[in-house]
Formats: structure tokens, sequence, C-alpha cells
């Protein structure tokens, strides 16, 4: 034994270099036997390596940890390094696809995205890429594109110069020929409203005023204008030119007219005047106050004077109160005098004095004392003036002016008060004709202005030439019309107009703006209300028209906007008026897009809104479908088509979010949005819906048996699914597309037929992960087959196949994210879809995985074939644990908690705790199947490494005893192969490891046993493999490690068995009945009581006597004695066997006797000693006693005492037979057939069986 | 979960109408119970259950399907990758039994299975404790299988627990029958398991925590 420990210590120094990490449990043991060998480096070493497992434990806890916090990172990472080992070019992606994404974010894709291993990716053309990240990716990019256009478009709706230039690139990419449909637009809305116009041509000539009698009262006019503003500045002549012009008058006619036009008398003009108000006048009389009026008149007639009324005490009058005076001589430089008096009632003195309680300070006394005086002297009484203002009739404008004057007194420096005062001219002209005049006249002029000056459509908005302004003011001037008589004549000739010549909407909303209070108000006559509402019928056509139009490409967006805000305020002005009865405001000849409904008359502006905003959807999207039809029939080109539709009505929505909505929604109350979207929803659905669920149907199944997954070649695979990318593309457009809807419309979403879109996907999702099951088997196939089964890097021990299977993982969970899958029943039942397939995979991993390296360690030579356990194995054991390990991560990901929250409150606790059952299930049974599958492997290492182990058994304990050095073989190879998995594998899957490997040595080593004592080894066979065990278990075996071994532990025993010389054996056949002895409570042989003690060297016994010994003898009693022997017989060969007398006939003997054997110190030391009471009867002729039974008392029973026997209790034993041969001890003994102690000791116990 | 990883496993999917106690069979199967009330599967339930046919233990993997038409593109993806169907019907409702047709179709497509006479299926008539409103014989039972080639059929009650485990034990031996007609035709690899290999019991090993000084 210390030759063997010694030889295997010096090997372990010497093979220190070599096996560094031997392990910490045999060192230990060595150490505690061998201390003396173990030098203190050693001890350090010993250490070191004891706080080793921990830190890689931690390390790979770390990386574990790192990789779920960021599995993009770790994604990268991972792929980088792959790179770098494989040193593959760059793929990269579709480079045509993403011409038109700015360079930063390509870049940015191509970092997020590093192209993966080019050869997986290979076998099924990127399929799960192209589902997972690349799926993701495009989706960030269009949302990032998305963003973008966005912000582009706040930018604009800020009013901030927007950069046009790209966007309308892009809007003219999508919408060509848009500008195009714009001409054919103006030409409708003409045609729409030519029959209007005609009817009001024929008006215009059949109303009493002709041509040339307007141009004579303009000419007329011209001669006698009025007011300060005109003739300084534009000449007559100039006038006179410009009115020919416009009136398209030949020079004779226009002589002969103007002719006329002089010849008339001038015309009886009157100023209007009207006194709005006074304030901060000067108070006159005692109470502070004054009680003010007004009295006006022309400088040149001063006789005709008018008074306003008495504002009684006051200083801040209102008066608005009108008054015409006529005018004699406008050359002259006549004035207007403004006098504003205080009117002093005529009171008596003692009146007078009434109003001292009134007085008001110092000065109001003065005053009233000063008036009662007067009054006293002359009896009478006088107004007293205030202030005068005058006002020179050249500086008042022809169109009028208000203003306030201040007024003067003479002699007085100090501020009197001022005057506000509106003047202006008018003559004495019929209301009717003048506006009339002013119609025509508009109209003439207007076109005259429209054509001389070429302004654009939509532009013109109320800026007239000087001339014609003059001109105009001079007729409004001159016939007195009032500015609201002049905004509907303006109104309505402008409306007319805007027929033939769009004007600008800005221009109807000013004049509206005026013309509202005074409908409202009733101050506008009938004729005029007709006119207006006429107008406005004429006008309406083209506000929709703009609103139908509203995606029309103009140069200018901000004036889109404005032309769209003025619209949206004709209508909103509109809105506020109460039509008169019987007025169609909408004839269905003009709108016939409009969706008419009811009988009554159909003057719904809201309706009417709403139509257009519809109409001009409809109208852009059959634009679309109309110009931009798919060329590509394939599935594919169908579906990038819907996803390019979507995108544009999304970025069409968008955009009137951005725009229009709360321009619409401010001015009008209308939600333009929602509206947009609630037509946009049907279209879509309408559209999209039977083309995807028939492209999902006609998904081409996947003919394949998993199993034979590597018969399926890359072609046929590829065509199913062609159309899955587009279709999932799509599933997000629009899933996007209802996103926008949720947050446009939530009260209303519900009820959109689009929110449940993912139904139509829904063939398409189940397929698709039928598919992609096949796919990934096929590519870990390939992963595995391209492993090199080197570790991906220094930190991780597993090989490129599992991070090519984790990524397939990845990818498949990226989809599912993605899909965001809305219908919480069906996203339960595609989880356990997808778990149960990720399962499968990593079996079919595992699988592949073990078929790869089988076969990988064995080295065959023509002396031996021997197995090592390689790095190879250890990788492959750590890529299936990797995967494993991945798995309840994975699941996590995958929504269920969330899933079985939602299925609590849509259906009931109870379906969701089936659910979660069967969603744990699953997980459990992935789970479990994959950790046997890694089991299964480590069987196979160890069993390919039991043949090495079981022929160096043998060999160890047959040739031990000639020095042979296979133990050492033996130990080592055991270590280097532990080594190896310890090193590379982690703690579970070596403790499981250490497990198997006793498990078979446990088999081997019993099977070494049978084979070997059939060939009857000797015992020092055993004993040697018994050591070899015992070295082995204190060397490899963890303390910690409670699991127990059962075959381990008995074949243990069995060594030791065999080991044992028969001597010992026999002795441990008497102990087992010794033990066996004791634990029966009732013998039905009877029982003897006895008193044993030690003293000093002698062993002192008394046997007392016996009860209900069995009948032996035929007349039903027995003749007993006993004897007593002291065993193991071999080391008390010297020592007496007394024995008793014999007792006949009783079976209840009284024995009494004492006995005194005398033993050696040696031999009262002996541990495991046995007293034997044998008790016997006595056969007549005494040759063949037969045994009645037998009873055992331990060494370590006795007491050791000086007291007398008879002091000590009596010790009762139940007497007992050998019972088994089948007990391994005596198996032992029958095997050793050449040995005569054995033979005779078995003999003899049979007997001692008795019959 | 499993006790021991050499079992071989097995999936058994169980298809039928909607409440003809697809559910109550592999409830009272795997866990003895029984529940008169309970609701409608949602797409699918999953179950394990072990076993013991000849001294070998199989473990199954038993995937429930829901038999409503609403359900029909949730449960389909589950067929792939069988090895043993449970067509179902109740005894007490005619038509149940007339789908059975449309079920084996439907699985026959889906679990893409070419020679149909090859794959283990099995027909069970479940509610038998309700003879009293039997609308389907065990004539018409038998006249259909053998109409399908179908040889294994069984009359069950989840309610009563009577054939429930025959059921499965026939499943089973079905399974193993064709099998083993497959291994003699053909030495295929089968990946799921290898019964030959190994046997003797599972131990995790090591003695107790003893050093021998």
């Amino acid at each position: 034994m210390y030759e063997l420990l010694r030889g295997l210590e010096m090997h372990r120094i010497t093979e220190k270099e070599k096996c560094d990490k031997c392990f910490l449990q045999r060192s230990n043991a060595l150490r505690r036997r061998k201390k003396a060998f173990v030098r203190s480096g050693s001890v350090k070493r010993i250490n070191s390596v004891r706080k080793n497992p921990k830190k890689h434990q931690e390390k790979t806890k770390k990386n574990i940890l790192v990789k779920e916090k960021n599995e993009d990172f770790r994604y990268i990472q991972l792929e980088t390094k792959k790179q770098k080992q494989h040193k593959n070019p760059l793929i990269i992606p579709n480079k045509s696809k993403y011409a038109t994404i700015p360079w930063i974010l390509r870049w940015k894709f191509r970092r997020v995205h590093p192209t993966c291993d080019i050869r997986i990716q290979q076998v099924d053309g990127g399929f799960f890429e192209k589902f997972g990240s690349l799926f993701r990716e495009q989706v960030e990019l269009t949302e990032t594109k998305e963003k973008l256009e966005k912000e582009k478009c706040a930018k604009l709706a800020a009013e901030v110069i927007p950069s046009k230039l790209d966007y309308e690139q892009e809007e003219n990419e999508i919408l060509p020929t848009v500008e195009s449909d714009s001409e054919n637009e103006g030409s409708m809305v003409s045609s729409d409203s030519d029959l209007e116009e005609n009817k009001d041509k024929n008006d215009l000539i059949f109303t009493a005023l002709n041509i040339e009698e307007l141009y004579a009262e303009i000419l007329y006019e011209i001669l006698h204008n009025v007011g300060c503003d005109v003739s300084y500045e534009i000449g007559q002549t100039t006038l006179f030119s410009y009115a020919q012009d416009a009136f398209k008058i030949s020079n004779d006619k226009h002589n002969h007219l103007l002719d006329m036009a002089e010849r008339k008398e001038p015309p009886e003009l009157l100023l209007n005047v009207e006194i709005i108000e006074a304030k901060d006048l000067r108070s006159k009389d005692s109470n502070g106050m004054s009680d003010p009026f007004v009295t006006l008149y022309l400088n040149s007639n001063n006789t005709h004077r008018y008074n306003t009324s008495v504002k009684q005490t006051t200083l801040n009058p209102t008066w608005e109160e009108h008054f015409a005076l006529p005018i004699a001589d406008q050359n002259s430089e006549d004035m207007l005098i403004l006098e504003v008096w205080d009117f002093d009632p005529a009171e008596t003195v003692k009146e007078k004095f009434g109003k001292l309680f009134e007085v008001k300070g110092v000065k109001g006394m003065r005053k009233l004392v000063k008036e009662i005086a007067l009054t006293a002297t002359n009896g009478q009484h006088e107004n007293e003036l205030i202030g005068i203002a005058k006002i020179p009739l050249k500086t008042v404008p022809a169109s009028g002016m208000t203003m306030w004057y201040s007024l003067d007194k003479k002699n007085k420096v100090s501020r009197q008060g001022v005057l506000k005062v509106r003047v202006s001219f008018s003559s004495e002209k019929n209301n009717q004709v003048a506006e009339q005049e002013l119609r025509h006249m508009l109209r003439i002029i207007l076109l005259h202005e429209l054509e001389t000056s070429k302004v654009a459509p939509y532009w013109w908005c109320g800026m007239f030439s000087p001339q014609a302004n003059c001109l105009l003011t001079q007729h409004i001037a001159q016939s007195g019309l009032t500015p609201t008589e002049v905004s509907v004549c303006q109104y309505c000739v402008f409306a007319l107009i805007h027929q033939s010549h769009a004007l600008s909407f800005a221009l109807f909303s000013k004049l509206l703006a005026g013309i509202v209070k005074p409908l409202q108000n009733n101050q506008i006559c009938e004729d005029d209300v007709k006119l207006f509402w006429n107008a406005t019928k004429k006008l309406l056509p083209s506000c929709f028209s703009i609103i139908r139009k509203i995606r029309k490409k103009t140069s200018n967006e901000k004036a889109t906007m404005k032309q769209v805000t003025e619209v949206l305020k004709i209508l909103n002005y509109i809105l506020q008026l109460d039509l008169p009865p019987n007025t169609d405001l909408f004839p269905l000849n003009i709108y016939k897009w409009k969706t008419y409904t009811g009988d009554g008359p159909n003057c719904d502006i809201f309706g009417t809104i709403n139509d257009a905003v519809v109409q001009g959807a409809s109208d852009w999207m059959n634009y679309i479908l109309e110009n931009n039809n798919s060329r590509d029939e394939s599935d594919v080109g169908r579906l990038t088509y819907y996803i390019q539709l979507i995108q544009l009505i999304k970025t069409d929505i968008q955009k009137s979010i951005e725009y229009y909505d709360k321009l619409f929604q401010e001015t009008v109350n209308f939600q333009y949005a929602k509206s947009l979207y609630i037509f946009y929803q049907a279209k879509v659905s309408t559209l999209c819906e039977p083309e995807v669920t028939n492209i999902c149907k006609n998904l081409k199944r996947l003919t394949f048996n998993g199993k034979t997954s590597t018969l399926m070649t890359t072609e046929d695979s590829k065509e199913p699914l062609s159309a899955g990318t587009s279709l999932f593309e799509l599933y997000l457009a629009v899933q996007r597309f209802v996103v926008l809807g949720t947050g446009l419309c939530p009260a209303d979403c519900d009820n959109f037929h689009i929110k449940n879109f993912h139904q139509w996907f829904h063939g398409g999702v189940a397929q698709w992960l039928d598919i992609a099951v096949y796919k990934a088997l096929q590519r870990i196939e390939k992963a595995v087959e391209l492993d090199k089964l080197t570790q991906v890097d220094n930190t991780v021990k597993y090989s490129s196949s599992a991070v090519d299977t984790l990524s397939i993982f990845y990818q498949v969970k990226v989809f599912w994210q993605q899909l965001n899958w809305p219908d919480v029943e069906s996203s339960y039942t595609f989880i356990a879809k997808i778990i149960d397939d990720i399962c499968r995979c990593s079996v079919f991993y595992a699988d592949q995985m073990s078929a790869k390296v089988d076969g990988m360690g064995d080295h065959e030579n023509v002396y031996e074939k021997k197995f090592e356990v390689t790095n190879e194995w250890c990788l492959a054991i750590n890529n299936i644990d990797y995967v494993r390990e991945t798995l309840e991560p994975f699941t996590q990901d995958l929504g269920m908690t969330d899933i079985i929250a939602k299925i609590t409150d849509l259906k009931s606790p109870v379906d969701a705790q089936r659910c979660q059952h069967t969603l744990d299930n699953v997980i459990a049974n992935a789970i479990d199947t994959v950790r046997n599958k890694i089991i299964e492997l480590l069987e196979i290492v160890v069993n390919k490494m039991a043949p090495s182990m079981k022929r160096l058994l043998i060999e160890g304990a047959e040739l031990c005893n000639q020095d042979s050095n296979s133990i050492d073989r033996l130990m080592m190879y055991v270590d280097n192969n532990l080594s190896t998995l310890h090193r590379e594998l982690n703690e579970e899957n070596f403790n499981r490891t250490l497990s198997i490997v006793w498990e078979m040595l446990g088999a081997t080593l019993e099977e070494i046993i049978q084979c070997n004592l059939d060939k009857r080894r000797p015992p020092s066979f055993f004993d040697n493999l018994h050591k070899t065990l015992n070295l082995m278990l204190g060397s490899f075996k963890s303390p910690n490690d409670c699991s127990n071994c059962d075959a381990l532990s008995r074949t243990e025993r069995l060594l030791k068995i065999n080991g044992l010389e028969t001597n010992d054996l026999i002795h441990e056949v008497h102990l087992e009945m010794a033990r066996n002895f004791a634990k029966e409570k009732e013998s039905s042989y009877g029982e003897i009581s006895v008193k044993v003690k030690f003293e000093g060297s002698a062993i002192k016994v008394e046997v007392m006597n016996a009860r209900n010994l069995i009948a032996m003898d035929s007349n039903g009693s027995c003749d007993s004695f006993v004897r007593i022997h002291v065993l193991p017989e071999h080391k008390f060969s010297a020592i007496d066997k007394p024995k008793t007398k014999t007792h006949n006939k009783t079976q209840f003997p009284l024995y009494d006797e004492a006995f005194v054997i005398n033993i050696t110190h040696e031999q009262k030391a002996i541990k495991d000693g046995l007293i034997l009471f044998s008790v016997k009867d006595k056969d007549l002729l005494g040759y063949n006693n037969q045994y009645i039974g037998e009873a055992f008392l331990p060494f370590s029973e006795i007491p050791e005492t000086n007291k007398p026997l008879s002091s000590l209790p009596q010790v009762h034993l139940q007497l007992g037979r050998p019972t088994s041969l089948s007990s391994d001890c005596i198996r032992a003994l029958e095997h050793r057939q050449g040995d005569k102690l054995a033979k005779e000791f078995l003999k003899k116990y049979k007997q001692r069986m008795g019959s | 979960m499993r006790s021991n990883h050499k079992n071989t496993l097995l999936k058994v999917v169980i298809l039928g109408d909607g409440g003809v106690g697809k559910s109550c069979l592999m409830n009272r199967f795997v866990s003895n119970q029984f529940d008169e009330h309970s609701f409608h599967t949602i797409g699918v339930e999953f179950l394990n259950k072990d076993i013991d046919i000849n001294g070998d233990t199989y473990t199954l993997q038993i995937w429930d399907t829901a038999g409503q038409e609403r359900f029909k593109t949730l449960r389909t993806p589950f067929y792939r990758g069988s090895d043993i169907c449970m067509l179902t019907y109740a005894i007490n409702d005619k038509s149940s039994f007339k789908n059975l047709q449309m079920w084996k179709n439907e699985f026959l497509y889906y679990a893409d299975i070419k020679e149909n006479n090859q794959f283990p299926f099995i027909v069970i008539g479940n509610k038998s404790d309700i003879t009293s409103e039997r609308e389907v014989s065990q004539l018409e039972l038998e006249t259909w299988c053998n109409e399908n080639g179908i040889t294994s059929s069984i009359e069950t009650s989840a309610k009563n627990a009577s054939n429930v485990q025959e059921a499965f034990i026939l499943a089973v031996e079905h399974w193993l029958r064709i099998e083993k007609r497959a291994d003699k035709n053909e030495t295929v690899y089968n990946d799921t398991v290898d019964l030959t290999k190994k046997q003797g019991e599972k131990s995790s090993c090591c003695i107790g925590s003893s050093d021998e000084n």
C-alpha cells in the first residue's frame, strides 16, 4: 500500500505541470495520507485550484447576465467575432433597397446589424434575418423616415421656410402626374358654373342700364370729383383714358359722351356729417359739468345752421347724429364749422340760488355768483361757447373720413376738449341704381384690371390700380353708398368673376367679415340678401373644390395653407348665417360627388365639407391606384404595392394632421384627420383583406418530415415564403396604420373594420411558424456541420453552432415581438407553438451535436483502443447546455406573462391558469428534454471511457504484485479525462458526469467481480481492486456529493468481502449472524440467560439457564448443553472452548455453571470479537450432536468490572440459526472451492442451519 | 418532471368536435380528475404523462386541441411531428362521429403524413356512461374503422374513468406494432429514441461522503 501510494505521489509531482488543475478532492485525500510528500508549493496550488471553479462559475454567470441584458449587443459581439474568425466578406444589405435612405442611416444599419456569417444564412437565404432583425430594422427605418417627414411637416406648419426640395422630390416620386390633374380640375369647375354665369350675363344685358350710360355717368363723376385726394395725384386725363380702356369705348364715342357729361349740370352734392362724440369738454356750469350741444354750418352759408340735441350734465357727450349739408360750390375754399355750446336754460335768480347745493369748488361758486349777478342785472340768460372746430372741405377725401378735432376758443390757450366727427360726400342718387352701377363698374373694371395685369388665379385680393380705385371711390362717394352696401356689391361681383377667374379667397373672407353682422341683424335690404346668397352659391363650389384638391401640388405649401385657411373662414362665416328658406345651396348638378340624402333642400354645409374631404381623398386614392398600378402581378409585387399604398395613405393622414386638422377643427369645428381616417381604413380594409387572406391561404404548405430535413434541398424551400417578408411588412404597415387610428379617434377605433386586420394574416403566421421550424432545423444542421468546435472566444466555453442556433431563436423572438399580435387567444397558442418548436430545434441540435462528436477522441493502435475526452466533446456538451440555459429566458421574452394576464381579464382566472399551466408544461418539457439529451451525451462519454478503465482495473488487480504501473495509468487516465471535463464543463454537468462515472465504475467492477470469481481469483485480486476503488473514491469523489450510488456501495462491499482471507471471511459471516440475531425479538429456538464480564485478561462467563428450548428429540424434549466459543477462531486458536453439562429431557435447563477463559490483552483488544453460545442437543451416541440454536455476544457489550458476576444483571439472548446461503459472504466462501477451511466451514454452517 | 431520460417520448394529439370531452379525457388520464363543468379549451393544452407498457416506460406528450372551428388555424400547426392521433367523438352525438372523417383528413393534411395506413390512429368513443342517449352503436364504430383501415378503437368514459388508461395503452401498443413493422421493413434511423441501446435503471450515483481515513 505504501509503495503504491508513494509511486502515485511521485508520479503526481512529476506530472504536476501537466495536470495543473488536478482535483482538490484527490489532492486532499493524498495529502491527508501522505503529508510528508506534499510540499508547501503544491498546497498553494491546490488552494488556487480550490478557488478556481468558483471564479469560473462567476465568469460564466457574468457572461450570461451581459448576454441577457443586451441581446443586440451580444449579437453584435458574437457576430463580429465570427466574422473575424471566418474572414468572410461583408454582405452589404441589398443596396438598391436602401438607396433612398440617408447614408447615416445606412451606415448605422450596417453597424447595428453586422452581417452574419455568410455561410449559415445562405442555407436559407437569410430566412430568419429577414423576419427578425432585418424586419425590425426596416420598421425602424420607416419610423425614422416618418419621423423626419413629420418634423418636416411640423416645420412647414410652423411657417418656417421649409426645406422643400427633398420633400417635393419625394412627393413627386409618388405622385408624378398630379399636376396635370389640376388643369383638369379647373376646367371641370368652370364647366360646372358655366350655366350660372351665362344666366348672369343675360341678366346684365337685360338691365336697363347700358354700358354707354354707365360710362357717361363715370365721365360725369370724373368731371365732378370730390374730396381732397383725387385730382391732385391723378389727373383727369389719366382717369379718362383709363375709363376708356376699361370700357373699351372708341375715341369718338368718348368725346361725344364727355361732351354730354360736361354739359350736364354739376351734381347736387351733399356733405354728410356725423357728430359722433366729444371728450374732455371744459365745464361751463357751476356744478362742474356742461350741457353741451353742437352747432354746425358751412362757412359759405353761415345762416343755415344745424344743431344737435343737448346732452345734459356731461363733459363726454355722445351724439351719433347725422346731418347732410348741401354743398354749393365744390371747388371753393369752403369750411365746415363745428361749434360746441353749453346750453343754459332760462332760470330765475331764485332757481339759480336753488343750485347752491350743487356747487362744486370755489370756481363753481364764483361762476354761480356771476350767473346770479348776470341774471339779476339783465334778467336774461345766454348759452356759452365751449369751443370751435373748423374743417376745410378740401381736406376731406372722397371716401370720407372720421377724425377727432380739438376745440378752440378765441383768446384761450387751454384745450377746450375734442370732438369726433365723420365727414363724407354723397349725392342724392337712388341707392338701388347706385348699387347696380357700382356692380357693373366693378365687374368691368375688375375684368379690365385682370386682363391688363395678368394676375395668377387665386391671387387677386382686392388691390385695384390707383385709377380704378379712384373711379370706384368717386362713384361710391358721389352715390353715397354705405360700406355694407359696397361690401355686398363687391362680394357679388367678385363671386361672379371668381367663376371664370379665380380670385383670392382672402378677399371673400374679408368681405364676409363685414357683411355677416349686418346680415344677422337684418340690416341689409331683401334684394341684397338675395344677391348675397346667389353669390355664395357661386362661390362655394370653388371653396369645396379647394378642400377636395387639398393634395394638389402647388409650388408654395404656405400659400396652399393660407388658401385653405381662407376657405375655411368663408365656410365658417356662412355657417353662422341662417339660410333663407327655399334656397338650394348645393344644387345636385354641381355637387355630383355629394352623398345627398333626404328630400329637402340640401344645405348641410357640414355634411358637404365631410363629403368634400372624403371625395378628395377618394379622388386622390383612385388616382394613385390608377397611375401606380403594380406591374408586378406576383404575390410579392402586389404586397409591395399595398405596402406602398398604405405608406402613402399614412403619409397623407400624417400630413393632414400636421397641416390641416387643427385648421379645420379651429375654424369650422370639423375633425378633418379623423374623417379622412375613417374613409381610408374602410378603403384599406376592402383592398387588402381579400388579397391578404388569399395569399395566406395559398402559401405553399411545406412538405417535410422533421426527421429527414437533410433530404430537402434549398431550392424547393425558397419559394413558399418568398411572399412572406412582404406579407409581414404589410402586416406591420397595417399595424402602424391601426395604431395611428387609435390615436386619432380613440372613441371610434373599436368599430373600425380594420381593427381586426390581424385575422387576415392569421393563416400566414401559422404557416410561417410551421416553415420556420423546418428552416431552423436545416440551419442548425448546417451550423453544426460548419462548427469547428473551437471556442467562440476565450471568455466563453461554447462554439459557433451554439451561437448560430441561438441567433435563430433570437430571430424568431424578434419576429414574434415585431408581430405584436393583438389577439390574446391566438397569441397564447402561438407562444405554445413557438416554445414547442424551439424545444424541437434544441433537441435536434443536441442530436446533431452528439452525432458530430461521436467518434472523436477514439484512438486506436496495435496495442490498444483508447478513448480520450477531448475539448470537442466538452464543447458539444457545453453548446447544448448553453442552448438549454437560454430556453427559459427566451420563453419569458415572448411576453407570456402579459398574455396570461390578458386572458385573466378576457376570459377567467381559471382559463388563464390552465393556459399558464400548459405553457409551463411545454417549457418544462422542453428544458427537460434537452437536459436529458445532455445526460445522454454525458453517458456516451463515460461509457466510452469504460473499456479503458476496465482493462486497466483488471491489469492492475492481476499484476500489482509485480510492480505494475497500471494503477498509475488508470489514475492518470481518469485524471486526465476528468480534468478536461472539469476544466471545460460547468459545475452542474461535471457533477452529473461524476455521478455517471461512479455508476459506470460500479457496473464495471461488478462485472469484473462476477467474471473473476468464476475464474477463482485469489482474495488478493479483489483486495487490490478494492484498494484501487477506495483510492479512486478518495481522490475523485467530491465530499459534497450526497447522492447515493447503491450500485457502487454494493460493489465496494463485494470487493471487500472477496478480498478477505478465508478466516476473516468466516468471522464476517459470524458478525453478520450476530447482527441478524440481535434484531430478533422472539425466537422459536428458545432463549438463554448468561452473565459475562471482563476481568483483567480473563473473560468470566456464567451460563445461567435456557428457556423454551425447541424440542429436538422424539420425546418432545431435549438434552441440551452449551458450548462457549470465542471468535474469530483463528485469533483465539489456543483458547478453550468450555461447555456445560448436559441437562437431559428438559426444555428449561438450569445450567448455573461459571467459566473463566484466559485471554491475552491483545486478544481482549480485538474490536469485533464475539462470544458464541452454541446450544446443542446431546446425541445419545455423542457423535452427532444437533444444533438447537446459537447466540452471540459482542465484546463491545461485555462490561469490564471487578464486581462479582453474581451482582451483574442477567443477559437474555435469543437463540437463532443461520438462515441464508445466499449472502455475499457465503457466496464468496462457496467460490473458494479449493480452500479447505472454507469448505469445512460451509459444511458446518449448513449443519448449523438445521434440518 | 420526467423521471427517466431513457423513456420513449411520444407526441399524442387528441382531436374531435368541441364538447366530446377531449380535455376531460386527458385530465382523467393525466391527473385522474374530472370536471363536470370544464370550459372550452383555448387553442391547445399540453400535459405530460408516463405510462408503463410491458416493462418499458413511455412519456406521452399530450396535445389537447380545441375542437371549435374558430380555433382551426390555431390547432393545426401542432399536428406536425405527432406519433399518435386520437380521434374522439361522443357516443351520444352522431354528428361528432360523422366528423371523424373530417378530423382524420385534417390531421393527415396538416401533419403531412404520406401513408395514412401506417399511422397509429385510435378512435375513441367518449361518454360511454350515458348509454341511454347513445346515437352511435359499436357496430357503426367498427364499420367506420374498418372502412378507414383503423384497427384500434375503444369506448371510454372520462367521467367514470372507464377505459381511459386502456385507451392510451391501446394507442401506444398500436404505435409499437407499427414501429416494429417499420423497423423490420427498413432500418430507419429513429431520432427520438434508441430502445436497445441501454437498459438498467437510472441511478445517479455516489457513495455517501465517507472518507477512508
